[in-house]
């Protein structure tokens, strides 16, 4: 009987080892975001976090990647005036989600991003990697050492912000957001749907000027 | 040198090949290289830091339109030979694919249909597109001397 329960007793030990390693473990792999977050027929639920009024009639949804010099382009040159015209004044706000093909540090950089949100900081490490892009692809620029600079330069948690880089624990969020642009019919960086309260959307491809954005927003206003 | 250019471009054919070259060359790099967009809106612009690209395009364009009829005027009208013709189209070749991958449609393309060596061609063509395209010019700007002095002394000859 002794034995019986001895045995018993590993058994439902072990099984609580188990829930236990498996909660935890689970736990690294967990979101804070709304899984069922779409505008029009784009899943943005593992995009970024929305920049701007959420209750905003129109949403700006960007596909880019951190190494493309046209999104660069797009970044200084029209996004400021989307961002005084649009965003700032509740008209509009902005959606970025990843299409990191273009190199290997793309896809690191990416996860960063989402490392830096951990701590709240998305937006300002996403203007950190525009800012600080170089004109070649897989240069050194956005390797693990110098995304790791990025975010000490923003004082974020090292601690946690390594260990995150580190492990990868975005990198199928990266992926899953690659993923909605190919099926999306995304074919180049940056790609755009202006996504109307009527769920009617229009797609914009490449760094096209403010006039191009004015035009289409100011339609659907 | 005006004389010769009077003696090619004065033939009709000769011009026309010229403009159409000019023209689409100037258009297709334009449009690849995203300072004309044809949707949802015709409309061009030329975003700062971008200006040297710019020019680039339309001296290769113009070296191209240039070069290419001068060299099949000595092809055809005075049956030489084709050497000089291949330096022309290798530097407007290569002048185009420069700048051609980046992060556009063409740069995907190539990245999904030939995987890693895809990417390797599309991150060698915009690391260096400018360099590229400035030794495009460069061999644009031999054949044309060479060609121009060719035809100085087969011209003697032959008129």
């Amino acid at each position: 009987m002794n034995k019986k329960g001895g045995i018993l007793g590993i058994i439902v030990i072990s099984v609580i080892i188990v829930i236990v390693v498996s909660m935890s473990s689970s736990n690294n792999e967990t979101f804070d975001v709304n899984m069922t977050r779409t505008h029009g027929s784009i899943s943005t639920a593992l995009g970024s976090p929305i920049l701007g009024d959420p209750l905003a009639p129109i949403t700006i949804v960007e596909f880019g990647d951190y190494q493309c010099h046209q999104c660069y382009n797009w970044f200084h040159n029209t996004k400021p005036m989307i961002m005084r015209d649009y965003i700032e004044t509740g008209k509009a706000n902005l959606v970025f989600v990843d299409f990191a093909f273009l190199g290997k540090d793309s896809s690191k950089a990416a996860q960063a991003t989402y490392c830096a949100d951990d701590q709240n900081m998305y937006w300002e490490y996403h203007n950190s990697l525009y800012n600080s892009q170089e004109s070649k692809i897989d240069n050194g620029w956005a390797n693990s050492e110098r995304l790791k600079a990025f975010a000490f330069n923003l004082n974020l948690d090292m601690e946690l912000f390594n260990e995150c880089l580190d492990s990868e624990k975005y990198s199928k969020r990266v992926q899953y957001n690659s993923q909605q642009a190919r099926d999306n019919g995304v074919r180049g960086t940056p790609g755009f749907f202006i996504v109307g309260s009527n769920y009617d959307q229009q797609q914009i491809g490449g760094a096209q000027p403010f006039s191009v954005f004015q035009r289409i927003l100011d339609s659907v206003i | 040198m005006i004389e010769i250019f009077k003696v090619i471009f004065s033939n009709f054919k000769f011009l026309v090949l010229s403009v159409i070259i000019f023209s689409s060359m100037m258009v297709l790099l334009l449009l690849i290289s995203e300072f004309i967009f044809l949707e949802p809106y015709f409309v061009t612009h030329i975003p700062s830091g971008s200006e040297l690209g710019f020019i680039l395009i339309i001296t290769l364009s113009a070296l191209s339109a240039l070069v290419i009829p001068m060299n099949l005027f000595r092809i055809t009208n005075l049956k030489n030979s084709k050497q000089k013709m291949s330096g022309s189209v290798f530097g407007s070749i290569l002048g185009s694919a420069a700048g051609a991958c980046s992060c556009g449609p063409i740069g995907f393309a190539m990245i999904s249909t030939f995987g890693s060596v895809g990417a390797t061609a599309t991150t060698f063509l915009t690391n260096y597109e400018i360099p590229i395209r400035v030794v495009a010019i460069a061999i644009l700007v031999i054949t044309y001397f060479t060609t121009i002095k060719s035809l100085k002394t087969e011209c003697k000859v032959h008129f």
